[in-house]
């Protein structure tokens, strides 16, 4: 078998012992890689019902099928587990070296099951495998835990993934970092931290064998040409962050946790204004030629040195969506987050919602006691200190304040509610626990149900829905009867990308055209250089609905409803009041409708379940046993 | 007739300006505005505007008064007095 080693390795933490299971090529065709593949092995190796903070829950990793090949941003591996936020599958993706690294130490995944006793860290030196004590990097931050296992070796080749202390403190929302990088959302790293594992390190010294290597490094080299070009530029030059400017200026930019669109220091928090004021240097994930990540440095007053990675999505978290307009203390936050490993955007949006809280005198001064603030703090909107300061009261659970949100939005406004007898969740922005990206949905109708039946929860890397809204395609404002359809699509084209996995930045690369008439053609013939296989457009379609049935089939078997398919209460009852999305609500009758229109796109049942000759029709006969109806 | 032009993004740093006010004739285009930019602001194209001068390079778009993309097809409309035009790239992910 070309591309693949065709091995898994299992690890038990708990016994301290390995075994090898060997995978059929077929099974490969299936999952390809990335997030379908960790979450196939979720589905095989979880205990369905577990905890995800028991020992029953397993950590998935998946390594990409253009790991250590030519294939420009395919160097990204998956992650998934039981979801200790949202109960349903947890599924991250990450672009660095770990996952190249991965690759060449011969495994195609890696599943570790069940729990240490004592904090421990795991060694895998291509086929070899040991246990080592971690008690030394405990407490250590992201990038000196990566270090000092470097250190230990002297080998700076060698790559970890590891958690922060938010992922040995449970957070629910914390992430693993990986080479700087970070597998986020969905809280893994307290998965992680509840098995006590600090570090997964990895040494490969082998190569990757490919069926054409010929070709393969032709089309690598056109790609990597367009891919320095034009249709990358705005990546390079700004990052993502230049689309604060954007979603501000239509009105959809959360803001004051998301009861505004729009924000009155937007510039002052902008892609632009980080450019001009404070940027560093650009830098790239591994195998990446475009190097969109701009990295933003604070150089002076009360946030230097500061430095890390702005992203949109972590921007608007931690500046418009907590009414901070202070570029410096949004770089400050963000670079917290990375060092203590906690999701940024789940991060942002529980602080926000304990800013609304405060403001709305559900909390007071007095609740944010902490270790640096003995009597508490104003935990206003615009507090740039505060928000910091909450960042890391989070990640060490400090104080009642810390404890309460590193639990995330969901269970902090349910405990909020019931020992106060306030309606809090009305202001916590999550769907099914995950905290909301960077887009206000009430004026992106198709968005919306793209959302609300997100398989990880209201999330915008898995759910493309907001792109036929945005680019004006459709009307943002209303529903119609294609918005089914588009959602389904725009989430299946997602997929592919993620389980390939290729950064969707490379999308207009190809062709020049980002749609899937551009691209699976071109995804087809490095998928056949690779692997020998004969994927044509149609077999390309098929991975992103493979990718996505395996998601919602765990789901479901972990007790998923219709009803877990909602918006934030937010979203149906309070329209935003200025900016060009003023007026607008998803109505529950709506969202009714649209998930009526989603699931008959699907081909699920009024309810949502998956129908047993679906996944047959699919090739996959086991889980329609188990959850197909 | 007046409009404005907001720039964001790589249009913003090639033009130097953050906004354009621009006195029109009446039955100029959206496609003429992109003419205007590409021979005012040279480094625009490429990167915003194709070589041909007169398209915008995708995903680059104009915006009307914050409410309306004006789609490729729509580039030969005209706009009207005092609307506000903005040229901005959407971007996805991060």
């Amino acid at each position: 078998m070309y591309g693949y080693s065709g091995k898994i390795l299992h690890i038990d933490l708990t016994e301290r012992k390995t075994w090898v299971e060997k995978k059929p090529e077929e099974w490969y065709k299936m999952y390809i890689g990335g997030v379908a593949m960790a979450s196939r092995l979720a589905w095989e190796n979880i205990e369905s019902g577990c905890d995800p903070l028991s020992p029953g829950n397993v950590i998935c990793v998946a390594g990409g099928l253009f790991c250590g090949t030519p294939v420009p941003v395919g160097g990204k591996w998956g992650l998934a587990s039981k979801s200790p936020l949202t109960g349903f599958i947890g599924d991250s993706l990450s672009g660095s070296w770990f996952a190249i690294t991965l690759k060449r130490s011969g495994w195609d995944g890696i599943v570790i099951h069940g729990a240490s006793e004592d904090w421990v860290r795991v060694f895998v030196d291509d086929d070899r495998v040991t246990f080592h004590d971690a008690s030394n990097l405990v407490g250590l931050n992201t990038y000196d835990t990566e270090d000092a296992i470097r250190d230990e070796y002297g080998d700076d080749q060698i790559r970890s993934a590891c958690i922060g202390p938010a992922g040995e403190n449970l957070s629910r929302i914390a992430n693993v970092s990986n080479d700087g990088r970070k597998a986020g959302r969905t809280g893994q790293g307290a998965v992680w931290g509840s098995k006590k594992l600090k570090a997964l390190s990895m040494r490969g010294t082998g190569g990757v064998e490919v069926a054409d290597p010929d070709t393969l490094l032709q089309l690598s080299y056109d790609i990597l040409q367009a891919a320095q070009g034009p249709h990358t530029q705005k990546y390079r030059v700004l990052g993502t962050s230049s689309n604060v400017l954007n979603m501000n200026k239509l009105g959809l930019l959360p803001t004051r946790n998301y009861q505004q669109g729009t924000f009155e220091d937007a510039e002052l928090v902008s892609g632009e204004y980080l450019h001009e004021h404070y940027k560093a240097k650009t830098t790239a994930c591994a195998q990446c030629p475009i190097a969109c990540e701009q990295i933003g440095h604070v150089k002076e007053g009360p946030f230097a040195p500061a430095m890390g990675h702005i992203e949109y999505e972590s921007l608007y978290a931690l500046s418009s969506n907590c009414g901070v307009g202070d570029m410096e203390a949004a770089i400050k936050a963000i670079t917290l987050c990375n060092e203590l490993g906690t999701d940024t955007m789940s991060t942002g949006v529980t602080i926000s919602w304990a800013m609304e809280c405060y403001e709305k005198g559900v909390f007071t001064k007095e609740d944010f006691k902490c270790e640096k603030y003995p009597e508490g703090f104003e935990a206003k909107f615009g507090n740039g200190e505060a928000m910091v300061t909450l960042v890391e009261m989070i990640a060490h659970r400090d104080g009642y304040m810390g404890d309460l949100l590193a639990e995330g939005t969901k269970r902090a406004s349910a405990k909020v509610d019931e020992e106060r007898g306030t309606e809090t969740y009305q202001w916590a922005m999550n769907i099914k626990g995950l905290e909301l990206p960077g887009y206000d949905a009430r004026a992106l109708k198709t968005f919306s149900v793209g959302l609300a039946a997100g398989v990880r929860g209201g999330c915008h890397n898995r759910s493309a829905a907001y792109d036929p809204d945005i680019k004006g395609d459709v009307d943002r404002f209303s529903v119609d009867e294609t918005r089914g359809e588009l959602a389904k699509s725009t989430e299946e084209y997602a997929a592919v990308y993620d389980t390939l996995p290729l950064c969707k930045f490379i999308r207009r690369c190809f062709t020049g055209k980002a749609d899937r008439a551009g691209a699976w053609p071109a995804i087809a013939k490095l998928i056949n250089a690779t692997t020998g296989w004969d994927f044509d457009y149609d077999a390309v379609d098929l991975i992103g609905v493979r990718a996505h049935t395996i998601k919602k089939a765990f789901n479901i078997r972990e007790g998923w409803t219709r009803a877990d398919d909602h918006l934030p209460w937010r979203w149906h009852h309070e329209p935003m009041k200025e900016g060009a999305s003023a007026g607008h609500v998803v109505t529950e009758e709506e969202l009714e409708y649209l998930k009526d229109l989603y699931y008959k796109a699907k081909g699920w049942t009024k309810e949502g379940l998956i129908p047993k000759e679906k996944l047959v029709e699919l090739g996959m006969d086991d889980v329609a046993e188990e959850i197909g109806v | 007739m007046h409009v404005h032009v907001e720039l964001f993004g790589l249009s913003r740093i090639a033009a130097g300006t953050k906004e354009l006010s621009l006195e029109l004739e009446q039955a100029t285009t959206f496609r003429d505005i992109v003419r205007l930019l590409s021979t005012k602001y040279p480094d625009m194209i490429g990167n915003v505007i194709n070589p041909d001068g007169e398209t915008l390079h995708p995903p680059n778009i104009f915006n009307l008064n914050a409410k309306r993309m004006i789609k490729p097809n729509q580039m030969g409309e005209c706009p009207s007095d005092g609307d506000r035009i903005i040229l901005m790239s959407v971007s996805a992910g991060g």
